[in-house]
């Protein structure tokens, strides 16, 4: 082949990457280097026009500012809650489900069935069953069995977990059906081995099935965290980050705060901020699960 | 622990009572939008005494349904068919070039799949401001387009690399096929399973995505089922029959995409995370 042609064909691999490269670079890339460059201004709606730089003052204020704090705390206990709580019940749900039933398809399809409603619908749906007024599903349960009425979402020591509660159930399924899938890849020869040396099922979950489970449970656990770190939708639903900030995540202070009121710079500063953590808890999230496999 | 013995049946006794308690908050949606006020309030749990579609045609008029739906599908379907698209040529010439440039890329886009885009959601307000993409479909849909690429890439780039032989385009090739004609008539169609994973997903991800429509679109007229569900929360709050039609047919396609679709849904989701 002569060097035009060649050079032709370079050019057309270079095109074929350019649509994507481009609205990659337009709408993530430059925003991303902005929000780095941003948090050391003092941008705002105050400052509208003399941007200066200001160094790591936006960063100091933060962490000295306690609803920056609340938000990142309340953020982790969320992450961390929803992620043990979809994992733990999604792993028996998943071995029970693995066992030749006649309805495995249809069990399958209803634990599933949750994940398909948007996370919005989702939280309004609790909102109404959470409800301490007279038609919410869940207190009407409650006093009928002689208990007082409880106000899941007003009380602020309970917000947060309610909102867990609702979401755990919403992604169970989901993460079940990723385990089930891990489940039918591990060959039956080693249940049968394990069956002549007389080990019982939990000898077998916990030697041939656990450890085998290690592909989903990465992927389970690590995602889990991270769109657990991203949590908005659901709470904006169901609290609105209320009552107080008791229920206050990173995004939604992020869209509060840096959007609607304004602080751009401080926004900014709590992206950069949030990207940091969340690249740190996966860091230490794959040195756990290292250290695991290595066991 | 092949055959279907006793304990077997107890266990999946016990499975179908658990999905069935499970699947409760489902129930009571879909049976109240079929009450009156009263009938909901006095027993909740209870089929309906008379069933009444007048919550849905309220729910109908109050969310301009038809209209709302078909931005919903405009911006749904844009956005899949060009990250199926696009992601699908990145990802082919980054699986057969692997020229420095093309590392760098690729590393590009996988910085997206593990930084959260909600830190610069500030500066990507800014940009589409500037871009006069405020409030527009094509903004959103670009949006949406730009956060699935990285993933999609990633996948369809391994599908490609271990089921995609190189030899069949050599031969292409030798008989004067051109980069583009390769891609389109030769690499495309053999991509198919990768890309009705890739397609599935997106469906899913893009229609129940609330906050770049949240923040991108401001008119009602250009707003999605969802924004309607949130915009009329407040005015019918205190009339849940009214409102809980309003849920489920913001989700009624998807609902339904997932009934014919299951088996296909499910098998994507495993293998586009099982292979990640």
């Amino acid at each position: 082949m002569n060097k035009p042609n060649i050079f032709k064909r370079e050019i057309n691999y270079v095109l074929l990457l350019l649509p994507a490269l481009l609205i990659y670079c337009t709408f993530f890339i430059f925003p991303t280097i902005k929000t780095a460059l941003y948090s050391f201004t003092n941008w705002s709606d105050v400052h509208p026009v003399v941007v200066k730089f200001v160094g790591i003052d936006n960063y100091i204020a933060l962490f000295k500012d306690s609803i920056y704090l609340t938000g990142i705390k309340n953020t982790l206990i969320y992450a961390v809650l929803a992620m043990l709580g979809q994992n733990l019940l999604a792993i028996p749900l998943a071995v029970f489900l693995n066992k030749r039933l006649k309805t495995k398809n249809l069990l399958r399809a209803a634990f599933f069935l949750p994940a398909v409603f948007s996370v919005l619908v989702i939280g309004f749906l609790w909102n109404f069953m959470y409800s301490p007024s007279d038609f919410g599903l869940i207190n009407q349960l409650v006093v009928a069995l002689g208990f007082e009425r409880i106000n899941f979402l007003g009380d602020p020591h309970l917000a947060l977990y309610s909102v867990i509660i609702a979401s755990v159930w919403q992604w169970v399924g989901y993460t079940m059906v990723i385990y089930l899938a891990n489940l039918q890849s591990i060959s039956t020869d080693y249940y049968e081995a394990a069956k002549i040396d007389r080990a019982s099922g939990l000898q077998m979950f916990r030697y041939i099935t656990l450890p085998l489970l290690l592909p989903a449970i990465t992927f389970n656990t690590v995602m889990g965290m991270i769109n657990g770190m991203k949590v908005f939708d659901i709470v904006y639903a169901l609290t609105g980050g209320g009552p107080g900030y008791s229920t206050e995540t990173i995004v939604s202070l992020m869209i509060k705060k840096g959007l609607s009121e304004g602080f751009y710079s401080y926004g900014a500063a709590f992206g950069i901020v949030f990207v940091i953590l969340v690249g740190f808890i996966t860091f230490i999230h794959f040195t756990l699960i290292k250290m695991w496999e290595r066991r | 622990m092949n055959r279907y013995t006793k304990g077997t049946a107890v266990t999946e006794i016990l499975l179908l009572v658990l999905g069935a308690i499970f699947l409760i908050p489902i129930y009571y949606l879909i049976i109240t939008t079929f009450k009156t006020p009263a009938d909901a309030v006095s027993h909740p749990m209870g089929l309906p005494v008379n069933i009444t579609f007048v919550n849905y045609v309220r729910a109908f008029k109050a969310m301009n349904y038809i209209h709302v739906l078909g931005n919903n599908l405009i911006i749904t379907i844009s956005s899949v068919a060009g990250i199926v698209m696009f992601s699908a040529m990145a990802a082919y010439s980054l699986v057969r070039r692997t020229s420095h440039f093309n590392r760098i890329v690729f590393l590009l886009f996988m910085v997206g799949m593990m930084v959260p885009y909600q830190m610069g959601i500030l500066a990507l307000y800014k940009q589409v401001a500037q871009l006069g993409l405020m409030n527009s479909h094509t903004g959103v849909i670009l949006i949406e387009i730009c956060y699935n690429l990285p993933f999609s890439i990633f996948l369809i780039k391994s599908f490609i690399g271990s089921a995609v032989p190189f030899e069949l385009e050599e031969a292409a090739r030798v008989d004067g096929c051109g980069v583009w004609r390769t891609f389109l008539q030769i690499v495309f169609p053999l991509l198919m399973p990768v890309i009705a994973t890739v397609a599935i997903l997106n469906t899913l991800g893009v229609w129940n995505d609330f906050m770049t429509p949240l923040l991108f679109l401001q008119s009602r007229s250009k707003g999605v089922l969802l924004l309607e569900v949130f915009r009329n929360i407040g005015q019918f709050s205190t009339d849940w029959t009214n409102f809980f039609p309003m849920m489920l047919l913001a989700v009624a396609p998807l609902i339904l995409f997932y009934i014919f679709m299951q088996k296909y849904i499910i098998n994507g989701i495993t293998s586009g995370s099982l292979k990640g």
